[in-house]
Parts: structure tokens; C-alpha cells; sequence
């Protein structure tokens, strides 16, 4: 308004050297007092608009909220009591005798009270009830609601928060209703910060005068004198600059506010405005949050000296900060419990209790904007093809994800504690994967799971090593009239032409040559010379194509050296691939997300499981008994320490030039992992995949519980006894003789010596000599 | 119209299909175990009246929930399959219906499959595909008697 263009000013300029009548000069006052009212009356309406317009309906962008996997509780399921324990506290249940209220728990032995929360799924709702169960060599018997004396055969609890999608700088928040907050932080709220707030109108004229003589002393804004409502308007509406003007127009808005809405509406939005602390690029707004990030629990369980605290930091959230200053934060909360006393809030035997407990601050990071960023960073990416940025971080979405907290944890620890007994500078990530339905119940990173930036298990693409083995015996075992497990490979001296004109000659990592081996011999060693071999043999385009039908990415030039693996992927990528392989063939798109919904619980968007046949069934049978015995008898076969072999686990060791990439891959009835150990510029490692990533691999599957891999055998399997070193068809009897799968009517034709022209009898009896010679 | 008549009497008898797995799944269940049973009769009980009501992503929904209590329940992958070919996503019909058939040595919940494969197959307009099913079908039907 002051501002004119600059021509204007120009006359203005000319005006005031004339010296106008006093008749005109009261005109002209009497004039511009009725513009300035009809001013301030449009600027009321304006900021009276602004009120209504703002603080109605969506008055908060509120992040999506992303959830994990829900645990359903049925008789039978596998689980162990401290398993189910760390379930319920990822869940914020509190152990409390009885368990009278939704959200607690309470345990004696392997016996379990469980009072769930309600709550609204996308496919339904599950209403809070009161179970009981016992756990009877980890698995979950005797499942009752004992007040309706009922044996429910499914109970569906709700799922652990696990995490936000927000935008890099911007607040975040927990809405909470005014009614779910203990009404003593209410009441200490007021007391400390407003305790006329019942009975001003938005502003208190008291206050503002004791503030204004203050300011006027100082010759500057050095006092608030504000009421709740005034704070709650100058965060809600205004910039934080300490001008007349600002307090002016806070002042006016206050009153408008107070002119709309009643207290408690105030009050509740002021509880989920107020800002508490700052996380990184996270602004904490509001004591749901809050009491999150500062006490890990909602803050409905908030107890007298917490909640304290809380009140006590509205004051300076940095200046207060419990982790930062826990004395000053200690003084300033005995400091709040004694004003919440003396206004009788409290009794003083409520304020001695409080003020003699510790702050109960949990470390950072475990409230951190997510325990599991790797994963949460799939989760985001499987979003964005159906969502706008935009909408993921201002609408409330519900985001329903596949993480098995306890899977994820499991994993975590297994990778740490390992990368750090290797020493500085190493890295890893996993994924883990459950085999039918694609699930991925965890993905970690890095070494620092906490950590969020660079995600080696989405971003880290490294040479495979021998996990591509797989692709190029499952090309050859998908050929039934040409290759069989027992078929022979050759393994001598070799040279080939790689990329243009240069020779290259594969060695076996023993740097022998074992001559004539069984194909599956050669899987299960992890030999490289008969697989290059076996490779060249099938033509390059071939194994290329069965590794994009897994679900790999192609290498960007064909040379025989991607027969060992220099083919970078991800171990996401890897997982995808290996699935292809759990799951009998069938592509199955790895899935982080199950389903998204709106912040009431409508459904918006459902992921549901699909599958695609992408190979025989006979060819990845019998690829993945080839595997079995790299477990069984091969390079991997030192995770017997790790797992019992009645799991009869699928795997597969990779590992790169001079040690710098150690992948281990593998799977059982259920599950399917994915490790990779590397350092972040490639550097030498010292382990191989059996010493470095299976280790990991190993140590996680032994704290899960697996199911057996049995795959049910195509009809057309047959078992066939083949001679090992010949390949030749034998019998049950001869010597070297195995007992391997083979497609019926493709066993091998050429027959041993063992069984030709000779009885069962005969050979029985030669082979008892054999065995005294 | 070529293609609805036998579609239309597939689904009468895949509507059966439904409803008899909810009966006795445990007892299909390839190398699952019977533990889960109870769970899972309830969640197939629920996506079979969801199903029948033509709420198809309801049941999809009970059944996906099914199937990770119980991954090599065969039965459950037909069901699934049922549900698809009712949503008229044919191709994933397929697929589900053979990956159930890979997890399952049943002669029965196998010819099921097939007829379910040869319905999803003609729905797409490959006939000869659904000819090849169809074969299947009666070479299982000798081999279980009926």
C-alpha cells in the first residue's frame, strides 16, 4: 500500500512541497481515517477468512504412515515366547499384570494375556479382544478370549508402525485426540504455559501490558505475554519474526480464532501443533510425536514426570532438549512439576515421585523417522509408479508393508556383528524374501541399518560371481535330450577370445584341473572352468536369456567372462532371481507393499499376489536339487554349523576376483536370503562367499523357523542310478553310482559296464568283492 | 458365444471347487503340515462367501492372508486361481492353477487345475492351448476312475 510505482512517488514528492489549507488538510484526514477503517475492516475479513479457510478440515500435511506385516495369531504358529515378546513391544504393548487395557500384555512363563488394539485394515477391521495363549515348544497352542470363552481360530493384531514418508524439510507429526491425552499433561500444560486459559478470549490484557511496559523498557519486543491460543496462531499462521505488527496481527487472529472455535478445539489442535524438537531435516511437531521420538511410546502412556518434560520443552525445544542437556531439561521439569503442584495439578506426593525418577529419555535412532530405512526405501520406490510424491507425504496414506520385524532384526544383527568382527571398512546388505508369496520381510543396507542414504541392497550393483551358475545349469537342464545332472563336463586348460582379441583362460578357484566331472559335481564345487565350458557350449544369447527370464538384468556387452559372474547386479536383483528359482519357476514380483488406504481406512489400492510361469517345472526341479547338494556336499557345506540338513537348504556361494564381492544366496521350503559383502570402492574383502556372506546367511536362518525344502517332483521325474564318473546309466548296486533325478525317458543310454550283461546278483557279488579287495 | 458354454459350466463346477476346499484343506496339502488348518479353514470359509457374493478382492484378500500362514497348501493356490478367473484376469487363472498343480501330487486337485487352465485358456481365445488342458483333464480322469 505504501508503495506506489515510481512515477507516482515522483508526484507525491510534488505535493508535499505545496502547502495545502488547513480546511483541506482536515478533509483530507477526515477521508483517509474512513479509508484506513474500511482497510482494517477488509483486513480483518481477510484474516478472519484465512482462519476459517486454514485451520478447517486438513489443517496438517500429515505424512503417510507405513506399517509392518500385521502378526496373526493362530493355534500352530511357529513362534517363540521372546520372539512373540519382541513382536508385542515393536508393537508398543505395555506388560502390565492383567492386561486390562487395549494395547498391554502381560506374560508368566510361555503363557500369554494379549488385550489388542482395534483396528481398521484394508480388508476389514479387527475389533480389540482379550486372548490367551501358551507357547509349547515355540509354537502357539491353546488360543482363547477367555471373558467370551471362545476359541477364536484366527486373531489378527495390529500392525508395528514402522515409519513415515515425509518430505526431506518438513514437519512431521502424530495427530492424538484431546480425550486420548493423560489429563494431566492437559492441566500441566495450561498451568505452565496459560493458566487463564479457560477464562480470556484469546488474548489476556494483563499479560500484554506487563509484556508491553517490559518491551517499551528494553525498546524492543522482549516479552511473549502469549496465551496458548496466540502461540497456537503465531505456529499455525504466521512467521516467527518478533514485529508489532506480527503481535498485532496475532492478537487479532487469537481473538477471531476464539470467536469460532470452542477451548477444547483449541486445545487439541494446539497439543499437535506445538513444535518439540528437531530430528535432522524433521521438525517434531505436537506431543504425539514427541513423546514418540523422546520416550518410544504413544503418548497416551505418558507417565507424570514424562509428560513433564514435555510441557517443560514448549518452552525452548533446543535450549531443553533432554538428550543434549538432560541437567537443564531435569531443572526445568522439577521446575514444571512444582508449577503443576502449586496450581494443584498434582498432589506433592506426585511431584516428589516424578521429580525423583530419571528422565526415561530413550537413545536416538530407535524413534528415529524409521528403525528400517533400507526398507522403507523400497517401499517408497515401489510407491512412486502409483503415487505423486505430493500425495505420499501430505494426505495420511496408510501404507501396509510386508516387514517381519523380527525377520528384519534377526538379519540385521546376524550382518553387523560379522561386518564388525571383519573389520573397518567393510560393507553389506540382504534381503530377505518369503518364498511363495514374494513377500520381503527384510532389507538391510548397510553395515549401519539406522543409517539413511545409500542402500546397498537396492543401489549396489556387483559382479555376481558364481551365483549365475544357476541360469546357465538350469539352461542346460532345461534341455533334457542334451544335459542330465549326472551328464559329464570336461574340466581342462581352456582359452578363450573374451572381449575383442583378448584371451582369456579360466581358472577353478583351486587352480586345478579335475578332468572329467559330473555336471552336478561342477554346480555343486562351484568348478569355473567345465561351467565356461558348459557355457559356451550353450551359447552366451541362451544363458543372457535365462537370466532375464529369472528376472536379472542382462549384462550391457556379452563376453564368455559373464559365465563367471561379471555380471553386476543388485541384491535385490539377485533376490528376485533366486525366487524365480524358490518358488519352482514361476516369476513372482518381489512385493514390499500389500496394500495402501486412505487415512480413514478406505482402500485405495490393493497389491495382490500374482505369479508368472517362467520356466518347466522339471528343469528348475532339478536345478535346485543340484543346489541341495551344494549345501549337501559343496561349497557350501559349512553351514551345517548354522542349520540342521533336514532343512535340506538350496544355495549357492559367489565370489569375485581376489575376493572383493562374497555373495551367498539360498533358500528352504519357506524363506529365501540374499547376502552380499563387499567394500564400498571394491577393495579386497579376504572372504570368500562361503567365509564372508554365508556366515551371515547362516546365522540368521538358524534363529528362524524353517520349513524343509521338499519340492514335490514333476511326474515326469524319475529317479535314475548314473555312474559318477562316467555318466553312464548304472544300478542301485554298482560302485560310484549315484542317485540322481532325471525326466523320464532322457536317463542316459549308454549303460555301465556294471550292469551290462550282468544279474542283479552278479553285480551285487562284484561289488562285495570290490569292496574286500 | 462359442466360448461361453463351456466357460459358464466350469464355473458351476469351480463354485463347487470353493466350497470343498474349505472343507477339508489339510488334507491336500502336498508336504504342508495340518497344523495351521483351523486358521486357514476360516480365512477359505471367508473367501468363499466373499467370492460368492462377488467380492473378489475380499477374498483374494482372505485368501493371499491364507497362503502365508500356509505357502504349499495346493489348495489354496486353486482357490486363488478361482478367484482370478472370476476377477477375468485369465492369464493369472493360469499360472495360479499350474502353480498349485506343481505343489501338489493329487490327481484330483490336478484335473481340477487343468479344467481350470483349459476354462482360462478359451476365455483368451487360445483353443488349442485349451484343447492341450483338456487333454490333461481326461487323461486324469481315467487315471482316477471317474
Amino acid at each position: 500500500m505504501a508503495k506506489g510505482k515510481p512515477r507516482k512517488v515522483n508526484r507525491s514528492q510534488r505535493n508535499t512541497r505545496q502547502q495545502p489549507s488547513l480546511g483541506r488538510r482536515r478533509q483530507w484526514l477526515w477521508r483517509g481515517g474512513l479509508a484506513a477503517l474500511v482497510v482494517l475492516a477488509g483486513y480483518v475479513g481477510y484474516l478472519d477468512f484465512r482462519i476459517t479457510h486454514e485451520f478447517e478440515g486438513n489443517r496438517w500435511a500429515i505424512p503417510a504412515r507405513v506399517y509392518a506385516r500385521p502378526l496373526e495369531l493362530y493355534d500352530g504358529l511357529r513362534i517363540s515366547p521372546d520372539n512373540l515378546e519382541t513382536e508385542l513391544q515393536a508393537l508398543d504393548y505395555a506388560r502390565r499384570s492383567g492386561a486390562g487395557t487395549p494395547g498391554s500384555y502381560s506374560r508368566r512363563g510361555d503363557t500369554f494375556l494379549i488385550h489388542s488394539r482395534a483396528f481398521q485394515f484394508w480388508d476389514g477391521s479387527e475389533p480389540s479382544r482379550l486372548i490367551r495363549l501358551a507357547l509349547d515348544s515355540d509354537r502357539v497352542t491353546d488360543l482363547r478370549e477367555p471373558q467370551r470363552d471362545v476359541a477364536p481360530p484366527l486373531v489378527r493384531l495390529d500392525p508395528a508402525r514402522i515409519g513415515s514418508i515425509y518430505p526431506a524439510q518438513r514437519e512431521d507429526r502424530i495427530l492424538v485426540q484431546l480425550k486420548d491425552v493423560p489429563p494431566t499433561l492437559v492441566a500441566g500444560l495450561i498451568a505452565v504455559e496459560d493458566h487463564r486459559f479457560f477464562d480470556h478470549f484469546g488474548i489476556s490484557p494483563i499479560a500484554i501490558g506487563r509484556a508491553l511496559l517490559a518491551d517499551i523498557r528494553a525498546g524492543r519486543v522482549v516479552q511473549g505475554g502469549s496465551t496458548l491460543t496466540q502461540q497456537l496462531v503465531k505456529n499455525f499462521f504466521l512467521s516467527q519474526d518478533r514485529t508489532l505488527w506480527r503481535k498485532a496481527n496475532e492478537a487479532m487472529m487469537a481473538v477471531l480464532l476464539e470467536l469460532h472455535y470452542d477451548k477444547e478445539e483449541i486445545l487439541q489442535a494446539y497439543l499437535n501443533e506445538v513444535y518439540l524438537a528437531q530430528d535432522g531435516g524433521r521438525a517434531i511437531h505436537g506431543f504425539g510425536l514427541a513423546s514418540r521420538y523422546y520416550f518410544g511410546k504413544p503418548a497416551e502412556n505418558l507417565d507424570l514426570s514424562e509428560q513433564a518434560l514435555l510441557i517443560g520443552m514448549v518452552k525452548g525445544p533446543s535450549y531443553y532438549n533432554p538428550r543434549s542437556h538432560p541437567a537443564r531439561a531435569k531443572d526445568r521439569r522439577d521446575l514444571v512439576l512444582q508449577e503443576m503442584r502449586e496450581q494443584g495439578v498434582i498432589n506433592e506426593d506426585q511431584e516428589r515421585r516424578a521429580s525423583a525418577s530419571s528422565l526415561g529419555v530413550v537413545p536416538r535412532g530407535r524413534t528415529a523417522v524409521t528403525n528400517y530405512p533400507a526398507f522403507i526405501d523400497l517401499v517408497k520406490r515401489h510407491l512412486r509408479r502409483d503415487y505423486r510424491y505430493e500425495d505420499l507425504t501430505t494426505e495420511g496414506l496408510r501404507i501396509f508393508t510386508t516387514l517381519e520385524p523380527d525377520v528384519q532384526q534377526t538379519v540385521e544383527k546376524a550382518l553387523t556383528s560379522h561386518l564388525d568382527r571383519w573389520g573397518k571398512g567393510m560393507e553389506g546388505a540382504a534381503v530377505m524374501v518369503n518364498v511363495e508369496d514374494g513377500e520381503v520381510s527384510a532389507v538391510v543396507g548397510g553395515r549401519d541399518p539406522r543409517y539413511d542414504g545409500f542402500n546397498r541392497a537396492l543401489d549396489a550393483r556387483r559382479p555376481i560371481g558364481s551365483l549365475i551358475k544357476p541360469a546357465i545349469y538350469l539352461t542346460a537342464l532345461s534341455q533334457p535330450s542334451e544335459y542330465g545332472l549326472g551328464t559329464i563336463l570336461e574340466d581342462k586348460p581352456l582359452t578363450v577370445e573374451n572381449r575383442a582379441g583378448k584371451q582369456w583362460s579360466p581358472q577353478n578357484y583351486d587352480r586345478e584341473y579335475h578332468g572329467k566331472v559330473a555336471l552336478w559335481q561342477a554346480l555343486a564345487h562351484s568348478y569355473n572352468v567345465p561351467t565356461v565350458r558348459l557355457g559356451l557350449d550353450l551359447g552366451l544369447p541362451a544363458v543372457v536369456d535365462t537370466l532375464v527370464e529369472l528376472g536379472g538384468e542382462p549384462p550391457q556387452h556379452v563376453y564368455p567372462s559373464m559365465l563367471l559372474g561379471a555380471v553386476p547386479q543388485s541384491p535385490m536383483q539377485v533376490a528376485q532371481m533366486y525366487e524365480t528359482l524358490a518358488s519352482g519357476g514361476y516369476r513372482i514380483p518381489l512385493r514390499a507393499v500389500r496394500a495402501v488406504t486412505k487415512s480413514n481406512g478406505d482402500p485405495l489400492k490393493r497389491y495382490p499376489l500374482a505369479v508368472d510361469r517362467a520356466f518347466d517345472d522339471t528343469g528348475v526341479y532339478l536345478i535346485t536339487k543340484g543346489m541341495q547338494r551344494v549345501v549337501e556336499q559343496g561349497t557350501a557345506q559349512l553351514l551345517s554349523h548354522w542349520i540342521p540338513g533336514s532343512v535340506h537348504a538350496a544355495g549357492k556361494t559367489g565370489t569375485t576376483d581376489d575376493t572383493r564381492d562374497s555373495w551367498f544366496a539360498g533358500f528352504t521350503g519357506d524363506k529365501l536370503g540374499v547376502v552380499w559383502v563387499g567394500r564400498d570402492h571394491n577393495g579386497r574383502t579376504g572372504l570368500t562367499g562361503a567365509t564372508g556372506a554365508m556366515q551371515v546367511w547362516g546365522q540368521t536362518f538358524s534363529h528362524l523357523q524353517l520349513q524343509p525344502l521338499n519340492p514335490v517332483a514333476p511326474e515326469s521325474i524319475k529317479q535314475v542310478w548314473v555312474e559318477e564318473n562316467t555318466g553312464e546309466l548304472a544300478a542301485a548296486g554298482c560302485e560310484g553310482a549315484v542317485e540322481l533325478p532325471y525326466v523320464a525317458g532322457y536317463a542316459p543310454d549308454k549303460k555301465a559296464p556294471c550292469i551290462k550283461g550282468r544279474g542283479v546278483l552278479d553285480r551285487a557279488a562284484s561289488w562285495v568283492r570290490r569292496l574286500f579287495e | 458365444m462359442r466360448q461361453r458354454k463351456p466357460a459358464a459350466a466350469l464355473i458351476a463346477a469351480l463354485m463347487l471347487t470353493l466350497a470343498a476346499c474349505s472343507m477339508a484343506p489339510q488334507k491336500k496339502a502336498g508336504t504342508e503340515a495340518a497344523p495351521a488348518s483351523l486358521a486357514v479353514r476360516e480365512l477359505v470359509g471367508k473367501a468363499e462367501s466373499a467370492s460368492a457374493a462377488g467380492r473378489h478382492d475380499q477374498a483374494s484378500a482372505y485368501l493371499e492372508r491364507a497362503i502365508h500362514i500356509a505357502p504349499r497348501n495346493a489348495v489354496l493356490w486353486q482357490n486363488l486361481a478361482v478367484v482370478r478367473y472370476r476377477q477375468r484376469r485369465f492369464e493369472q487363472a493360469e499360472s495360479l492353477a499350474m502353480k498349485s498343480n506343481a505343489l501338489s501330487a493329487e490327481p484330483a486337485l490336478k484335473r481340477r487345475n487343468w479344467a481350470l487352465i483349459a476354462a482360462a485358456r478359451q476365455a483368451r481365445g487360445d483353443d488349442e492351448g485349451a484343447q492341450a488342458a483338456q487333454d490333461h483333464v481326461k487323461q486324469l480322469q481315467q487315471e482316477t476312475g471317474d
